[in-house]
């Protein structure tokens, strides 16, 4: 079977999420059993129908797949913890996708929960441990080396990267979840302070407590289910772990380009026809990277792509339109999965585009290691 | 330098002869004797062919800055007093890539693809640090 047999076989029939940002009186693991049963509610399953289920951890020992799994009263058939950074809610809807496939499990769970905002995660670790010795701590380094490379080598501008933290702050104002609602404007951008130069404050993810839960099930049990399925229709994934030794690396793009092939293979579109995008967007420069590695726009031209509305809402392809990490919530990406599929069943309001029928999302995680894409579409 | 805060490496292994290299003032790399693959960080294999035999070779030390940060938030008390400095990936002739400092010089001289050439920081009187310095700039 190859993967174009799997495309549209499975669908995202349940989302649930919970409150974002300070959520000081639970525990992240709490936090994952409220979007579980939020996700319940949503496609209409009750939580015995469940037979796989894939948690992800997260800080202060949360997540931890037994635990989880007890706590959720379950005995599953299949299932496990994984862990690949920003790409893990779209590695496990590709397990998942799989094993709904293989006749293995009829209905999948996928939870994440984390109070690292109340817990103060500062991300304050060196990316290798050979690293500390030179300061290089916080996972955003990769990102400002990426984008310092890209500013030598096309004469990217630090005003033209500004522009995807106003454009997702401008989108977080129509969404209620959106925990930054402040509007920025290019001069409070530049005249923010740097954290690792040339990146900005606003560059940065918000780090927030909350849950997100996903239920999946095939193509044939997801009629029969309360909300429109969406299905999956291109997915696929590329592993980098040999970045460290090779130059060339920072921007992604021998693990996104790898990504990009299959999805669009997969599903027999370009990314002209997509009519949204999601990226993983822990630090800006991620979707300067997934904007030229994935074909939307040529090698070097992202920081002029991006400007005079074409990301915006209405514009030509709108970017993390829920307001993304650097403005909705820092849920490593499980947000935009939940975003795109309210996108899909227009339950967006003032943020929903008009007449969608494809999605791309494409999460991208472990600074340099993980890559990982869906295209998803109702 | 009994008051030196920062982190050190951890000495294990794989990387022991790496750090005891950087103590005499050299700079060296794994070499895999079966293919001939330059490679850091160390470890147990050719990370090229898999072949276990491993020999250690001397690097010029030469190199270009690839890219780098400068990092203006503290995130370990170490660093305090030398905010901001820079955290740079060199691009060695030996065709490999680290990630270092480069020191010697005030933070607006850096540029990518500017040529740099070791230079060795002893921290401790057991840990050496490479980091590297502008071609051409004058020595402390």
């Amino acid at each position: 079977m190859g993967l174009q047999e799997l495309c549209d076989t499975v669908c995202i029939v349940g989302v649930g999420d919970t409150k974002q940002g300070a959520v000081p009186d639970k525990t992240g693991d709490e936090l994952a059993i409220e979007a579980a049963r939020a996700a319940l509610e949503d496609c209409g399953l009750k939580k015995d129908d469940i037979d796989g289920l894939f948690v992800q951890p997260s800080y202060g020992r949360q997540g931890d797949y037994l635990k989880v799994g007890l706590m959720l009263g379950l005995n599953p058939r299949v299932g496990g913890a994984v862990e690949a950074s920003g790409a893990t809610g779209c590695y496990m809807i590709q397990h998942a996708a799989l094993l709904l496939n293989a006749g293995m499990a009829q209905y999948i769970l996928l939870v994440y929960g984390t109070n690292q905002k109340t817990n103060r995660n500062r991300f304050g670790g060196a990316l290798l441990e050979e690293h500390a010795p030179y300061g290089a701590f916080n996972p955003s380094g990769p990102f400002a080396f990426a984008f310092r490379r890209h500013m030598h080598l096309y004469g990217t501008t630090e005003e033209q990267l500004a522009t995807i933290a106003i454009n997702q702050r401008a989108h977080a104002r129509l969404n209620p979840k959106a925990v930054q609602q402040t509007p920025i404007t290019l001069d409070d951008y530049m005249s923010a302070r740097y954290i690792v130069e040339p990146l900005r404050l606003f560059d940065y993810c918000y780090i927030t407590d909350g849950g997100h839960a996903f239920i999946l099930t095939t193509a044939d049990r997801a009629a029969d289910l309360k909300k429109p399925p969406v299905y999956i229709r291109g997915m696929g994934r590329q592993e980098a772990f040999r970045a460290y030794e090779t130059p060339d690396l920072v921007m992604q793009s021998f693990q996104q380009e790898a990504v990009a092939k299959m999805i669009f293979d997969m599903s027999g579109c370009t990314p002209q026809d997509m009519q949204a995008l999601y990226v993983q967007d822990a630090y800006s420069p991620a979707v300067i990277a997934a904007l030229e590695n994935y074909g939307f726009c040529p090698r070097g031209e992202s920081g002029r792509w991006i400007q005079d509305g074409r990301i915006a809402l209405g514009g030509e392809l709108p970017l993390n339109v829920n307001g993304g990490q650097l403005s909705e919530t820092y849920m490593v990406g499980w947000q935009n999965t939940c975003d795109a599929v309210r996108q899909l069943r227009g339950e967006c309001g003032a943020r929903q585009i008009k007449d969608v029928e494809r999605r791309l999302c494409t999460y991208t995680g472990g600074l340099r290691e993980h890559a990982g894409a869906l295209i998803l579409r109702s | 330098m009994p008051d030196y805060n920062k982190p050190l490496p951890v000495i294990e292994k794989w990387n022991e002869p790496y750090w005891q290299a950087a103590k005499r003032h050299e700079f060296v790399a794994q070499q895999c004797t079966a293919c001939g693959y330059i490679h850091l960080p160390p470890g147990p294999a050719c990370t090229n062919c898999l072949s276990p035999d491993q020999d250690w070779v001397q690097l010029s030390g030469k190199g270009t800055i690839y890219s780098y940060g400068i990092y203006h938030q503290q995130w370990h008390p170490g660093f305090a007093d030398d905010i901001p400095y820079n955290v740079a990936l060199i691009d060695l002739d030996e065709g490999l890539q680290i990630m270092s400092q480069v020191v010697e010089c005030e933070n607006d001289a850096l540029g990518c693809g500017l040529p740099v050439e070791v230079t060795f920081d002893d921290v401790t009187p057991e840990i050496t640090l490479p980091k590297f310095r502008l071609v051409g700039t004058k020595q402390a």
